[in-house]
């Protein structure tokens, strides 16, 4: 029991003198997950609209590949991206393996299923009435479509909130198409699997908190938004 | 050629699937009017009334708003019709934001803060108390007036009500009957309202048009005789009711049909008291008597056992015949123009 509480003191004590190995993988953290959140909201929200809003042949089948894609491995995703970003794949010559955007390719992969299929849920479960309400209102079709998409604000926030919190866990993606390369593209969950085989807990302990401490804060964001 | 009438309908089919669901041949409503429209569930008021709010397209036919042909979004109708659904959603957001939306839209924020008070005022909510207040935190009736009032502060020029007293209680239903009328009487709002309770339709509207199972009526008050028919052997065909009465009727498409009458008239006194049943003739007890709005005729509903038959009848008529609740009079259903359904 001993290390596990030397190794979260000696983790309070990494945070709190701004240790750079430590810093390093949040912030490469923050960034990817940032890169991939973007890209993931900017694609899957229209998508997931189209699809819980719109009606067109194949809707269903797409709905159902898209609910398929929720359970993508994440080690499976990271095969495929390293096995297109690699030198002889067919976009090697982008020179994304082992980059951070190469990682953030494969986390938005991950994401997009989720971001697709939650808000398209969410935006199947709009109330009829709220269509015939705003055109009533004299909503002409932009509007329309807009004041629907801010009526389901919740639902694309849940939606965003768990594409995230699948992105900032994933290890499989970050280490295969990122390499785990020290200062570099070394995130906190590869690091947590690498120092923890390597038997230093602390760091592992360090990132760990950190982990918490930003599911934490984007959670009580998400819920201070969900008042307005 | 330009025409007074703020709608003219005609050949209006309206189809969800294969099955036609509202058919009306031809149908003009004058501005500041107030319509009513009546019928059981599934007679098509609703869709009539998302059809004249130009929420949906009719399957066939064209409606007209001032003369010219209108759809879904056109500017020509966009601001100026309003409808008011059954059971109002409201927007996620406060009391005030839902009502200043439609406003912003138009994008007329001028003194928003008056005309959200003002708007309130008509469905007899406070401001100070209601305006902050967000979506979830209204009770039904609470809701259905703020929608109404999201409406109202439009100033709208043609406001469609669906059953807007459906659910809400006696103070609230003529909170809203005030604010109805007070927008004909302001602005010179049309207005055609669905609802179940003919008694309050027949109080607001000045014409309440009969819908059942599609099929527009007109303003000859309906009596529905559902089925099923027996022959009884002379050509003709009956209905028994549970007290042993007979409707008699010409032999009907199908055992099961739908008979419709148009006309139903309280049947000569021949100083029978009870009175006598005799062919033709239905005893009935008067369970209501209505005044209508323009205080010349009075429609009686006559209980003939389980079935209320709508009558309409002249001032005069009522005190001639010394028509009260209670009174036990016989009805006369005009068989040979029964239509069936």
């Amino acid at each position: 029991m001993d290390f596990i509480l030397s190794g979260f003191l000696t983790a309070i004590d990494l945070l709190r003198r701004g240790d750079a190995e430590t810093y390093s993988a949040i912030f490469a953290t923050v960034r990817v997950s940032s890169y991939s959140m973007t890209a993931s909201l900017l694609i899957g929200i229209p998508l997931g609209f189209l699809l819980g809003y719109c009606k067109f042949p194949g809707r269903k089948q797409i709905r159902l590949v898209v609910d398929t894609l929720l359970a993508l491995p994440t080690v499976f995703i990271g095969l495929l991206v390293y096995a297109f970003l690699s030198r002889q794949g067919p976009l090697g010559q982008m020179g994304l393996l082992f980059t951070l955007p190469g990682i953030a390719v494969g986390q938005t992969i991950l994401a997009l299923p989720i971001v697709m299929a939650l808000s398209a849920s969410a935006i199947e479960n709009l109330d009829r009435r709220l269509r015939i309400t705003l055109i009533s209102l004299g909503a002409n079709r932009r509007q329309l479509l807009l004041s629907s998409l801010w009526e389901v604000r919740h639902g694309i926030l849940a939606a965003a909130l768990t594409a995230y919190g699948r992105v900032m866990t994933e290890v499989g993606i970050s280490m295969m198409v990122g390499g785990n390369i020290k200062w570099h593209t070394r995130t906190i969950t590869t690091a947590i699997a690498l120092e923890t085989n390597k038997g230093l807990f602390a760091m592992g302990i360090a990132l760990g908190l950190v982990l918490m401490a930003i599911a934490f804060i984007v959670n009580v964001s998400v819920s201070f938004l969900r008042k307005r | 050629m330009a025409s007074d009438d703020i709608y003219q309908i005609k050949g209006l089919e309206h189809s969800f699937g294969k099955e036609p669901v509202l058919r009306v041949d031809s149908l003009k409503i004058p501005p500041a009017a107030i319509v009513g429209l009546i019928g059981p569930n599934g007679s098509g008021k609703s869709t009539l009334l998302n059809l004249l709010g130009f929420i949906m397209a009719p399957t066939r036919g064209d409606i007209l708003f001032k003369g010219r042909p209108a759809v879904p979004f056109s500017g020509d109708v966009r601001f100026r019709v309003t409808l008011l659904d059954q059971e109002p959603y409201l927007l996620r957001r406060s009391v005030a934001r839902n009502i200043s939306y439609g406003l912003e839209l138009r994008g007329d924020r001028e003194q928003l803060q008056d005309r959200i008070a003002a708007a309130l005022d008509w469905v007899g909510l406070p401001e100070k108390e209601f305006s902050g207040r967000q979506w979830y935190e209204l009770s039904g009736g609470e809701a259905q007036r703020v929608a109404l009032a999201a409406r109202l502060g439009l100033q709208p020029e043609v406001l469609l009500l669906d059953e807007p007293i459906a659910s809400v209680d006696a103070a609230s239903a003529e909170r809203i009957k005030a604010a109805t009328l007070r927008a004909r009487s302001e602005w010179g709002t049309t207005l055609v309202i669905a609802s179940h309770d003919w008694q309050w339709l027949y109080e607001v509207c000045d014409v309440v048009l009969h819908l059942f199972k599609g099929r527009m009526f007109g303003q000859e008050r309906i009596n529905i005789v559902f089925g099923p028919w027996q022959p009884r052997g002379d050509g003709t065909w009956q209905k028994i009711l549970a007290d042993g009465q007979a409707i008699v009727v010409p032999p009907p498409p199908k055992p099961a049909a739908v008979a419709v009458f148009t006309d139903a008239e309280i049947a000569p006194d021949t100083g029978d008291s009870p009175p006598v049943s005799h062919s033709g003739v239905l005893n009935g007890v008067v369970s209501r008597l209505i005044l209508e709005r323009d205080g010349r005729d009075v429609i009686a509903v006559v209980q003939v056992d389980q079935l209320p038959i709508t009558v309409k009848l002249t001032r005069q008529a009522v005190e001639k015949r010394q028509l009260y609740p209670g009174r036990q009079i016989g009805i006369l259903l005009r068989s040979d123009r029964a239509v069936w359904i």
